[in-house]
């Protein structure tokens, strides 16, 4: 870990994004750009339409003997399970089938239509089985079981399937004593909020290509934030050698976390396994991205909380059932985050929390920006809400009390590094105006504002790594190897920006090594959980850094210096002491000669980092305490001043801010777009989304029922704040805030429309309909 | 299936193909004459990432049949730059930082361009009901609707 | 569940070179062949299969078929094609028939009215197109291509079901017009839809109210509601409380009463019947009052 220094010009600075050009002319190369030529095969998907069946037989005869079919696979092909935490899924199902839309067989075919109509000519025969719809009756011994086999699963040893249950982890907090601190508390509010299943609507389907050659090594290109863990997963569940399996991942069109892991990227790969030479492709429809990919799974959340007559908060009981769906590979650990982060950023001594990840019979769930806590804070933030109005506090006052601070002991036991939460509250009130009311634009509208907190942690591993490779060029120019995404976040501007500067050499002599290719670029455990500018960061300066030493190191030699005399400044290495110069161009290749060009020192310059926590301890199966639950957790705080229109319902955001401690913004406008993007994505969930699911089919896998905020629907005005309490782990004091800021929109808009209309509903969208509805069963419209 | 034979003018050049009768112009472009700017985002109509000129106007390239582009102007994202000079919106978007997953992006410029060419002084309520139909999910928009009124007043 | 394929199904695109030509290629192949002029409700239909012809029929290349004609006697009439952004765009419609503008702004996104056309979205019977309502109210007629030579069709009895028309196999739609609107007219349309733009309407109302002393209330109005019934509806009990009685806002709201207590919407993905029924009142009150203070009430 490097110690705390001087920070150089370049951190902080608002350099422009390295990928804007090719994106704006049409260059950039996302998957479905690549070209593979004639023999190229297209794959379809044979899908089950039951959402709990056995599968008692399949007949592709009829789909063989279809011209241009050139091969169908289905469970029976592939045995092994895969999964990232939980190994609890088949590439095709094997002998029962969990969800409407689940994989059941893989044609491949010379044209998309053929593929298609030989799906449709494989003949599956089912027997329907009970189906489990409701995590809470899930979770119950009266359910079916969904997968009787849960405890043959291979499972990491912070995740505790219960044997015999459809529950696939079950996380608990036993912090303090809440039976005896109820006794003390002089209010409660005790709450359920259903939280729907959403979809992460990247504008980019899923798409990947997979091409096996006739000694079994095979290649995938895919739209991927993992190629790391898709080539680790596939191969071990294909028996294939990592060092045969290679994963190519262009530019990523959107994933929100529905790109990470491995969700359909394993299918052209089984299927290539038996057309060796053929390079076979499957693309998602938009509408098989809504009804067959992971997504956010629907929480359903018992939550009491309680304070003393100061509004100290004293206890909080919290169970949560997490609709995992058909798998919970992914989804156990989204469970886990909810159930150690489950206080929301409030300092509560007494806690006790379960939190269940349930089998059930809808579609997987996984990893999904901000990854459990938008569901968790959803509850949270509101009974904060309703609590400081219970006690006649004001909401600001009341969460300043309450908010964690650094050296509190969390809910785990852990001790917090410092944080800027209270600044971010004070920000966001001070933006919009907290306290005033001014009267709302028209007499058929009201007016509110409210305000909601949120925390998160990287939910990963405790040892998820990130490494770096710098290699020099002869024009004194870098090239930058590493394994993390751009997935539109713009962590390779970023990563450049600390390359650079580490390096000692301007922003644009650094170029990103891409597309990212497990053959060539640096391991990295995931692009995921806001994690890439903390870790992948640290990694990258760690490379810059032994670039750096070995070129001084080279310098110093030939001069017959102290390399503690020499320094690298816009891309010239100087001595302090000698005040000789010399231009990092063609010497880092070729080395120094000495005086009479007979010898040479150093020669081609790569530098190389990692980074891996290594502080990270496990918890305690029946407490959930430990020393350090997390690496670290970034806070933040947003605001909302709307106004209702009583005729119709319908929500119209006046403004809204959003504040968040990001430790030090290596490129503070691009901390900016992303605390945009997350504030709209937070709100499209708030308003407009929900997966209408009914006996587990989809009613609205498409963009014409499934609506995403437009254009036309962001607020008036959106104020994004950057607060800095530097991390003492992350580069210049770096963190991750990615995800952050989606996760307190559905609770902050909630506050805002309650202090407008006086209603509050079980969970979003709060659509005009069922903010009207809700007006209406309480008598405040007619 | 029937097959067309069809000629027409492609950012500026004279193209032919031969194209299916139910093949989109959308297809066309990207797997016959594989240029691939223009995205597939949802072949609905709905997400607008496959957003080209026919003949001055934005539409969707995914709701046209290429055989009905027989005769007529095509522009898309690759025929907004000239002689290596970034048309205004693109300048503008890469300033503003209008870009963040980029794709779709090139939607977002075809539809930004016919906006400009019909209103070259637009409010941002025109900006953002000229780009509706273009669905965006990294950025919020912001960024995007500040670039075309950046792009707007630099004109 | 809705599940399309990748790409469009197949079928063979024709170009006939005259109307009497495509319409007896129509006719000769019944449910086998389909006319299209923007097609974005055709291929959309297509790719899910809902519709599965085997030839479509491009009919809008014929004479007449993109003209916006508008004459002060007789008044308006746009050919089949013209495309929604023309609407909105043309100078005629805005100074006479502003309503149609009004309405098709509303509709979809830009680049998507660049091929939709207000009459195929008559022709394929949606029940919540959001230009219906202004033609309905605006007396439109449509002129159609039939294999026994043109003839015209009121909207008034046009609409069977959803998806459903009295067009036959055959019919091509060349065009709608308009007679002049009755004088001092003002009309209004309020959409609802779940976004702010570019939605489908969950509850759509159309407005039209004119001076007219024949009446007790000494004006008339002309209603239609969007998404709310199988087919475009006229709220003929609302229409009748608005010519009977005095116009204050009582009569209004009973008008508005009547119009939601005489639909019986669904509920699907975008609103529920419950909801739909209340902004029926909602929308038709703000809507009937708005043209009500236009037209100098």
């Amino acid at each position: 870990m490097e110690t705390m220094e001087i920070k150089p010009d370049l951190i902080g600075q608002s350099v422009g994004r390295l990928d804007s050009h090719e994106k704006v002319t049409g260059a950039a190369l996302f998957t479905d750009d690549l070209q593979f030529g004639r023999k190229l095969l297209h794959a379809r998907i044979k899908r089950s339409p039951h959402p709990h069946a056995l599968i008692k037989s399949i007949d592709v005869s009829r789909a063989l003997d279809l011209p241009g079919v050139k091969a169908i696979v289905t469970g029976d092909d592939f045995p092994e399970h895969i999964g990232l935490y939980l190994k609890d899924k088949h590439i095709f199902a094997r002998e029962r089938v969990r969800f409407v839309g689940e994989p059941v067989a893989g044609v491949a075919a010379v044209t998309e239509e053929v593929a298609e109509q030989a799906v449709e000519l494989i003949d599956v025969e089912y027997e329907p089985l009970e189906p489990v719809f409701d995590p809470e009756f899930g979770a119950s011994p009266e359910a079916p079981l969904i997968h009787p086999d849960l405890e043959k699963y291979e499972v990491p040893n912070f995740i505790f399937p219960q044997a015999g249950t459809n529950i696939a982890n079950h996380f608990k907090i036993r912090k303090g004593d809440t039976g005896r601190a109820w006794e003390r508390c002089t209010t409660i509010v005790e709450r359920k909020f259903h939280i729907p299943h959403i979809q992460h609507v990247p504008i980019e389907p899923h798409v990947a290509i997979a091409q096996v050659d006739q000694t079994g090594k095979a290649t995938l290109w895919a739209s991927s934030q993992s190629p790391f863990a898709q080539r680790n997963l596939i191969a071990k569940t294909l028996g294939i050698s990592q060092s045969d399996m290679r994963v190519i991942a262009p530019l990523v069109g959107g994933g929100f976390g529905c790109k990470a892991g491995v969700t359909m990227e394993a299918m052209p790969v089984a299927i290539a396994t038996k057309v060796p030479g053929y390079p076979v492709k499957l693309r998602l429809t938009r509408e098989e991205e809504f009804y067959t990919n992971f997504v956010r799974q629907g929480l359903v959340i018992n939550i009491k909380v309680g304070c003393d007559a100061d509004g100290k908060l004293l206890a909080m009981e919290n169970t949560m059932f997490w609709d995992g769906g058909a798998s919970t590979e992914y989804g156990v650990n989204i469970t886990r985050a909810g159930g150690y982060s489950s206080t929301g950023p409030y300092d509560i001594p007494n806690v006790k929390t379960d939190s269940l990840c349930v089998y059930t019979n809808h579609p997987i769930g996984g990893a999904y920006r901000g990854f459990g806590m938008s569901e968790l804070h959803t509850a949270v933030d509101q009974c904060m809400d309703e609590l400081a109005e219970a006690i006649g506090m004001d909401k600001v006052a009341f969460h300043k009390l309450n908010c964690v601070r650094g050296g509190d002991t969390l809910v785990t036991g852990m001790t917090l590094h410092p944080v800027g939460l209270e600044e971010c509250i004070d920000k966001v009130a001070k933006a919009i105006d907290w306290g005033e009311k001014p009267p709302a634009g028209a007499p058929n509208k009201r007016r509110g504002k409210g305000i909601a907190l949120a925390w998160k942690a990287p939910a990963m591993p405790p040892n998820a790594g990130s490494s770096a490779r710098l290699e020099l060029n002869e024009d004194g120019t870098a090239t930058l190897g590493v394994g993390g995404q751009e997935i539109g976040q713009g962590t390779f501007t970023a990563v450049a920006q600390i390359a650079a500067a580490t390096l000692g050499v301007p922003y644009e002599s650094i170029r990103i090594a891409g597309p990212l290719d497990t053959q060539y670029s640096p391991y990295e455990w995931q692009t995921v959980a806001s994690r890439l500018t903390w870790s992948m960061g640290n990694a990258v300066r760690a490379a810059a850094s032994d670039a750096r030493r070995q070129i001084l190191e080279t310098v110093a030699e030939a001069w017959d210096e102290d390399v503690n005399d020499l320094d690298i400044v816009d891309g010239v290495v100087i001595s302090y002491r000698s005040e000789q110069e010399q231009p990092l161009k063609e010497m880092v290749i070729y080395g120094l000669p000495n005086e009479d060009f007979t010898e040479w020192t150093g020669g081609p310059i790569v530098g190389r980092g990692m980074f891996m926590p290594t502080y990270v301890t496990g918890l305690d199966p029946e407490t959930g305490q430990g020393e350090r639950a997390v690496v670290h957790y970034t806070v933040g705080a947003q605001a909302f001043d709307i106004e209702i229109d009583m005729e119709t319902g319908k929500i119209e955001v006046l403004k809204g801010a959003a504040a968040f401690d990001v430790g030090q913004a290596i490129n503070p406008e691009l901390v900016k777009a992303q605390i945009e993007g997350g504030f709209v994505q937070g709100l499209s969930s708030a308003v407009f989304e929900e997966i209408q699911l009914k006996e587990g089919v989809m009613q609205n896998p498409s963009f014409v029922d499934y609506r995403i905020a437009t254009a036309a629907d962001i607020p008036h005005e959106i104020e994004s704040i950057i607060v800095e309490v530097p991390q003492d782990d992350g580069p210049w004091g770096a963190r991750g805030v990615g995800e952050h800021p989606m996760i307190p929109a559905v609770a902050a808009l909630a506050n805002a429309i309650y202090d407008a209309v006086g209603v509050r509903m079980d969970g979003p969208p709060f659509s005009a309909e069922k903010v009207y509805l809700a007006m209406l069963d309480a008598g405040i419209v007619n | 299936m029937a097959v067309h034979n069809i000629t027409f003018t492609l950012n500026g050049e004279a193209e032919a193909a031969v194209v299916p009768s139910h093949m989109t112009l959308l297809q066309m472009l990207r797997e016959e004459i594989v240029m691939t700017g223009t995205k597939n985002g949802c072949a609905a109509g709905e997400c607008g990432a496959c957003t080209v000129l026919l003949n001055g106007e934005p539409v969707n390239s995914c709701l046209v049949l290429a055989v009905e582009c027989d005769g007529q102007t095509l522009v898309t994202v690759e025929g907004l730059a000239h002689d290596r000079q970034l048309d205004p919106l693109q300048q503008a978007l890469i300033e503003i930082g209008g870009v963040q997953c980029g794709f779709c992006t090139p939607g977002v410029l075809i539809s930004a361009r016919a906006l400009l060419d019909r209103n070259p002084h637009p409010t941002k309520a025109d900006v953002q009901a000229a780009l509706v139909g273009n669905l965006c999910r990294c950025t919020g928009y912001v960024r995007i609707i500040d670039g075309v009124l950046a792009a707007a007043e630099r004109a | 569940m809705l599940n399309p394929t990748p790409g469009l199904p197949a079928f063979d695109y024709v170009k006939p070179a005259s109307l009497p030509e495509a319409s007896h290629f129509l006719a000769a192949h019944g449910d086998t062949a389909r006319p299209f002029m923007g097609g974005t409700d055709t291929f959309v239909r297509m790719r899910d299969g809902f519709w599965g012809e085997k030839h479509l029929v491009d009919v809008k290349h014929f004479e007449g078929m993109n003209a916006i004609a508008f004459d002060s006697d007789s008044g308006l009439t746009m050919g089949a094609a013209v495309n929604m952004n023309r609407v909105i765009a043309s100078p005629e419609i805005n100074a006479h028939y502003p309503l149609l503008a009004e309405a098709a702004r509303t509709v979809a996104s830009y680049q998507l009215r660049s091929r939709a056309t207000i009459v195929g979205n008559i022709c394929n019977g949606s029940p919540a197109g959001d230009t219906t309502g202004a033609c309905l109210v605006l007396h439109g007629v449509l002129h159609v291509h039939g294999v026994n030579g043109p003839r015209t069709e009121s909207l008034d009895h046009f609409f069977l079901g959803p998806g459903k028309t009295v067009l036959q196999p055959g019919d091509i739609v060349t065009a709608i017009s308009f007679p002049r609107p009755p004088q001092g007219w003002a009309g209004r349309y309020l959409k609802l839809g779940r976004n702010a733009l570019g939605d489908l309407a969950i509850v759509g109302v159309t407005a039209l109210g004119y001076p007219d002393s024949t009446a007790t209330s000494g004006c008339r109005f002309r209603l239609a509601l969007a998404s709310v019934a199988p087919i475009p509806y006229r709220p003929v009990a609302a229409e009748t409380i608005l010519a009977e009685n005095k116009i204050d806002e009582n009569t209004i709201v009973a008008a508005a009463e009547a119009a939601m207590n005489g639909v019986k919407p669904i509920s699907d993905a975008r609103g529920s019947a419950r909801y739909r029924q209340m902004m029926v009142r909602n929308l038709t009150r703000q809507a009937v009052t708005d043209v009500w203070q236009q037209i100098g009430g």
